[in-house]
């Protein structure tokens, strides 16, 4: 039998269970109200993660909608040193592995000993390297997946494109350009996850879809950018020139059929790449045109009706304006010469006799209609608006060297406008490499943009005809396609140096041109920057001409306009 | 089981013994006994099934939760899937590319010893059409 408790330890029990559940209840009162906040916190974390939905970057492709550019998740190789095992495991993993990554295993094996829980062996592998070093199920070693830029044609039209750097970020080129577009907008998943990672189906979940960024398609095409790239290297090495570049226009709209500017570089390992390489020469680079100015300046003098092809002047090799006297190239004199000779001679001498007709005010004016001294607009980064000197700055004998494209400074783009402007009966298009685009709403297309008509149709017509002759019977011949009509003028220019002067025995060779003339499918502008052959580096420029006009007019399937 | 028992039995009992007309204190106990006994059996019984019901609700709830979850990570396995195929896709397309640039293919080219033509001829098709 149990004795009976005593009321006073009843009593006492009572007190002491009661001031138990006070504090207990006053604790629990605690966590529930003031500390709630910091237990949810500290429970939610351990499940809940929120994490950022990356964007998928647009697609680049060529006007033919050939793949230029386009985000490939690829898997980077990581460690945990420790789950691979001792010394002696650590360096055998190293040794089967440094191969495939094409490193050292001691190179490998150092990375593993570095002391480092967790770390990164290579980063974004190429994926039969990946799959060599998954089949060898080393533990401690693991992939996850991070997004790669990558080009498939390795290095074709990098500085149209530009590229991405580690960031994610567009540097240059239509990568840099359309930055904000391609990458789109990323979104937000917050979800709980069990011990194991796993996202629990039942449970907290918010998801804000990433917006993918827009598709682009440009105006390039991959053939006669491959095309153009191919011979601009050929003539780079045939003349061992500092630099070269070359543009294609479409006439029609401005549409930039192909460009490239050398020295290049491959837009997927631009560690690598010089830092000069990343010039785009074509877009951002200027130089003295020289005679291809030739034809812009008479353009203007039969637009102002002050000249006619026709027109006749005696050439004696050198022209005296404004105190100075300018003379053709190597002293060279024609006698009783026509305007349209002067285009087939390239008479620097006949140049200062049209500039004169025309007048310095005149001469500025066209300039500045046909698109020199400010920027075209073109949609690619980093564009140079070149030179011209305002009005009140030149000097009578700027007139004249003006007239023969010296004394002012022009990008490859811009005389390409220029030529593209007569080449389609004087309009003056804004260049432009971006055709569509294609995002959530549908596909975008670019309108083509009109700057101005700085000719008419007639003098557009009549510059045509003078520079299908210069071709024909003059100095460029050797820019001849059989059994096509070409149009175009050579360009022979000096470098002028810090102080002023010409650099001695350096030039800048280049050739303008169209063809078929008669209805022109693109305009080619091509420059070299100091070649070795120095005043026969037109002779390779026009070769050059030929060589991709064969392979554009072949590609387009463009009907001969000659027998 | 013994619920059901239970319910079964208590009317036999009632209609096998009539109830007596004079009751005595000690005759009616029995009696009174029999009636809480039958309300304690109901309670019981009403219980039991409550929980029984509130066990079924449970488990259900519990099969539902399990599968809707395994069908949550089985639908995670199905997007990793659908990811790497992707991925796969994506690469293909690449190497597609690839393999498709003029640049590869002149160069391919040029190692089996082909040339360029010099010259492409191009048949004037407007006359022909115009025949026909």
């Amino acid at each position: 039998m149990t004795e009976a408790v005593s009321p006073r330890r009843l009593r006492g029990l009572f007190v002491a269970f009661a001031c138990a559940t006070l504090v207990l209840s006053l604790r629990v009162g605690y966590w529930q109200t003031i500390a709630r906040g910091d237990l949810l916190e500290g429970a939610t974390g351990q499940v809940r993660s929120d994490l950022v939905l990356a964007a998928q970057r647009g697609v680049v492709r060529d006007r033919s909608g050939a793949l230029l550019a386009t985000t490939v998740p690829l898997r980077s190789l990581y460690a945990i040193p420790k789950r691979i095992g001792d010394v002696a495991a650590r360096a055998n993993a190293a040794a089967k592995i440094a191969p495939i990554l094409g490193t050292t295993s001691d190179a490998v094996t150092a990375a593993l000993d570095s002391g480092a829980e967790w770390l990164y062996l290579r980063r974004r592998l190429p994926e039969e390297s990946a799959r060599a070093i998954e089949v060898l199920a080393i533990p401690g070693l693991g992939f996850e997946t991070e997004p790669k830029r990558l080009y498939p044609n390795d290095a074709l039209g990098a500085h149209v494109l530009g590229f991405v750097n580690d960031d994610g970020l567009g540097q240059y080129g239509i990568e840099g350009q359309y930055d904000a577009m391609l990458r789109g907008v990323p979104g937000r998943l917050v979800v709980e996850r069990d011990p194991r990672d796993r996202e629990l189906a039942i449970g907290l979940r918010t998801a804000q879809a990433p917006v993918n960024g827009a598709d682009l398609t440009l105006t390039l095409d991959v053939v006669i950018q491959t095309s153009v790239e191919r011979w601009l290297k050929d003539a780079m090495d045939k003349e061992k020139a500092t630099s070269g570049s070359i543009v294609v226009l479409d006439p029609k709209d401005g549409a930039v059929l192909a460009l490239a500017s050398y020295p290049t570089y491959d837009p997927s390992a631009v560690a690598k790449a010089d830092p000069q390489a990343l010039m785009d020469r074509a877009v951002s680079w200027t130089y003295e045109p020289g005679s291809t100015m030739k034809a812009i300046t008479i353009a203007a003098a039969i637009d102002q009706k002050v000249v006619t092809p026709n027109t006749t002047y005696v050439d004696r090799g050198c022209a005296v304006i404004g105190g100075r006297t300018l003379c053709n190239a190597l002293g060279k004199s024609y006698g009783t010469s026509t305007v349209t000779q002067i285009l087939e001679h390239s008479a620097n001498a006949g140049a200062v006799f049209v500039a004169s007709k025309l007048g310095a005010e005149q001469l500025h004016s066209y300039l500045g209609a046909f698109g020199f001294g400010r920027r075209s607009g073109i949609d690619l980064a980093a564009e140079a608006a070149g030179e011209v000197r305002p009005l009140a700055e030149w000097y009578p004998v700027d007139l004249g060297t003006i007239a023969f494209g010296q004394g002012v400074a022009v990008s490859p783009l811009q005389l390409a406008s220029a030529y593209a402007a007569l080449a389609n009966g004087g309009t003056l298009y804004r260049p432009y490499v971006v055709a569509a685009r294609r995002d959530a709403d549908g596909e975008h297309r670019t309108a083509p943009v009109v700057l101005g008509r700085p000719v008419s149709a007639y003098t557009a017509a009549t510059l045509r005809t003078m520079l299908i002759s210069t071709v024909d019977n003059g100095i460029a011949n050797g820019a001849t396609v059989p059994h096509f009509s070409v149009a175009g003028k050579t360009g022979t220019a000096q470098i002028p140096s810090d102080d002023g002067r010409y650099i001695d025995d350096a030039y800048i060779s280049s050739f303008a041109g169209f063809a078929p003339a008669n209805d022109p499918r693109f305009v080619v502008v091509i420059v070299l920057e100091r070649p070795q052959s120095k005043l026969l580096g037109t002779v390779t420029a026009m070769s050059t001409f030929r060589n991709i006009a064969q392979d554009a007019l072949r590609s387009m399937r463009v009907q001969p306009d000659r027998p | 089981m013994i619920a059901s028992q239970a319910v079964r039995t208590a009317p036999v009992r009632r209609t096998a013994q009539p109830r007596p007309h004079h009751t005595t204190r000690a005759h009616r106990a029995p009696a009174h006994r029999t009636h809480r006994s039958t309300w304690e059996l109901r309670t019981f019984v009403a219980v039991s099934g409550a929980i029984a019901c509130v066990f079924v609700l449970a488990m259900l709830y519990l099969v539902q939760s399990t599968a809707i979850s395994t069908l949550g990570y089985e639908a995670q396995r199905l997007e990793q899937v659908r990811d790497e195929l992707r991925r796969q896709n994506a690469l293909l397309e690449v190497e597609n590319a690839r393999l498709d640039s003029p640049a590869r293919i002149d160069t391919e080219a040029k190692k089996l010893g082909l040339v360029r033509v010099a010259t492409i001829r191009v048949v004037q098709l407007e006359p022909i059409t115009a025949k026909r």
